[in-house]
């Protein structure tokens, strides 16, 4: 009877710390990406070279700060984001499709602000998804 | 006998609607207005072809120290009495329409603003340079007494306007030249109330977000819209250096420079500092934007 009251109070122990650790981990949550824009492709080749040197400068002008040099997510301003940020030289990131990277990047969420209005211009959007797609590993 | 009719006509027209998709007009491309000209609405002390986005909110705050003649007793003007500052903000009501207010210490200025941007340079060069109006209406807000006798409120106030025709000459090298007109209500007796000067800007882009930003504005001494019969007092040209650098809604310029005043027509009208290792001071435009 004491061996059960004890491993009771053991199992409740453990449930409760794995909570506690659990509140820690920060959970990715999923993007919800409209249909159209899933079906959204890059009309520029992959090795456009004025499309990725625009891409480059417009990504130093608005990404940069938050998402790093090279887009590890390690930019200065990382620090003060709870979001996830993700890394953009990962396999994991290049392997979105086109629509999806464009919609993370000017529609956004949460913490990833809107980018529409302050890159109005499409041709300029896509110019930054080539140029993401030169960061991969 | 009929089936074969009926290919036939079917055949006949599908050829027909292919040839209609043949001869469908081509769609015309669209010469885009050219990339990032300046960073900002303002390059020093002179305005750039730059209006923000429709419904955009900027507010630019503009800091001139002291001169730094008295070297490091002040650091260099930093902690120097008489700086000028003003805060102003702008709206932009069309792409290439903004309107605005400024508050400026010196001399309590109280201006309202407008520019207006016609046309602006293209990637494909159909239009080769960009074209900008720029206007405004300051309020000098000092005492009654600073005006003398026969005081009037309309003796406070002043007028700049400015013709500007800039180019993006390449990635890294933008310039700018324009026309202005300064026309101050009241003045000193020995002094003209108008004044016509030249305003010259450039930007070197050397990475990208980063530039140098080089200005000059020349007052001219035309005698035929003199009210006097020699030049007095004649306000010196004002030369700027600078550095710029640039975030999506940020721009922060720190710069040397010989004039004390912010508002064109004062720095226009009444700019006595030469540039010289005595006269000229730090300082700084930051330009914060908020899109609606």
């Amino acid at each position: 009877m004491k061996k059960l009251k004890m491993s009771i109070m053991v199992s409740c122990a453990l449930v409760m710390l794995s909570f506690v650790l659990m509140s820690f981990v920060q959970e990715k949550k999923p993007w919800d990406v409209p249909a159209k824009y899933q079906s959204m492709k890059n009309p520029q080749a992959a090795d456009d070279a004025e499309m990725i040197k625009i891409g480059k400068m417009n990504y130093a002008r608005h990404c940069k700060s938050c998402h790093g040099n090279i887009g590890k997510g390690d930019g200065p301003k990382a620090r003060s984001i709870d979001a996830d940020l993700g890394d953009f030289t990962s396999a994991e990131f290049q392997a979105q499709k086109d629509g999806v990277i464009y919609y993370q990047s000017f529609v956004g969420r949460d913490d990833m602000p809107n980018f529409e209005k302050k890159i109005p211009d499409d041709e300029d959007r896509w110019a930054i998804v080539t140029y993401l797609r030169t960061l991969k590993k | 006998m009929k089936k074969i009719v009926y290919l036939i006509v079917l055949v006949l027209l599908s050829g027909h609607f292919a040839m209609a998709q043949e001869e469908a007009p081509v769609e015309k491309k669209v010469d885009k207005p050219v990339r990032a000209p300046w960073e900002s609405g303002t390059l020093v002390n002179h305005q750039t072809s730059i209006t923000q986005y429709k419904n955009t909110l900027e507010m630019v705050i503009s800091h001139r120290f002291g001169p730094v003649e008295n070297g490091i007793s002040d650091v260099f003007g930093i902690m120097a009495p008489g700086a000028n500052i003003r805060i102003g903000f702008n709206y932009s009501i069309l792409d290439n329409l903004s309107v605005g207010f400024g508050t400026n210490s010196q001399k309590k200025y109280q201006d309202f603003q407008a520019k207006y941007t016609p046309f602006q340079q293209t990637r494909e060069n159909t239009i080769p340079v960009s074209l900008t109006l720029y206007g405004n209406a300051a309020i000098d807000g000092r005492e009654d007494a600073a005006f003398g006798v026969d005081y009037a409120f309309s003796d406070r106030l002043s007028y700049f306007s400015e013709v500007i025709v800039g180019r993006k000459v390449n990635d890294w090298l933008s310039v700018q030249a324009s026309a202005n007109f300064t026309h101050y209500n009241s003045v000193d007796s020995l002094l003209d109330n108008d004044k016509i000067g030249l305003g010259f800007g450039g930007r070197i882009k050397f990475s990208p977000q980063s530039s140098l930003t080089l200005e000059l504005g020349v007052p001219l001494k035309i005698e035929s819209i003199s009210q006097h019969t020699s030049f007095t007092n004649h306000p010196k040209p004002h030369f700027s250096i600078g550095y710029e650098v640039s975030t999506s809604t940020h721009a922060f310029q720190i710069f040397v420079t010989n004039g004390l005043g912010i508002l064109a027509q004062e720095l226009y009208m009444y700019n006595t500092n030469e540039f010289d290792s005595k006269s000229i001071r730090f300082g700084f435009n930051i330009t914060r934007l908020w899109n609606f």
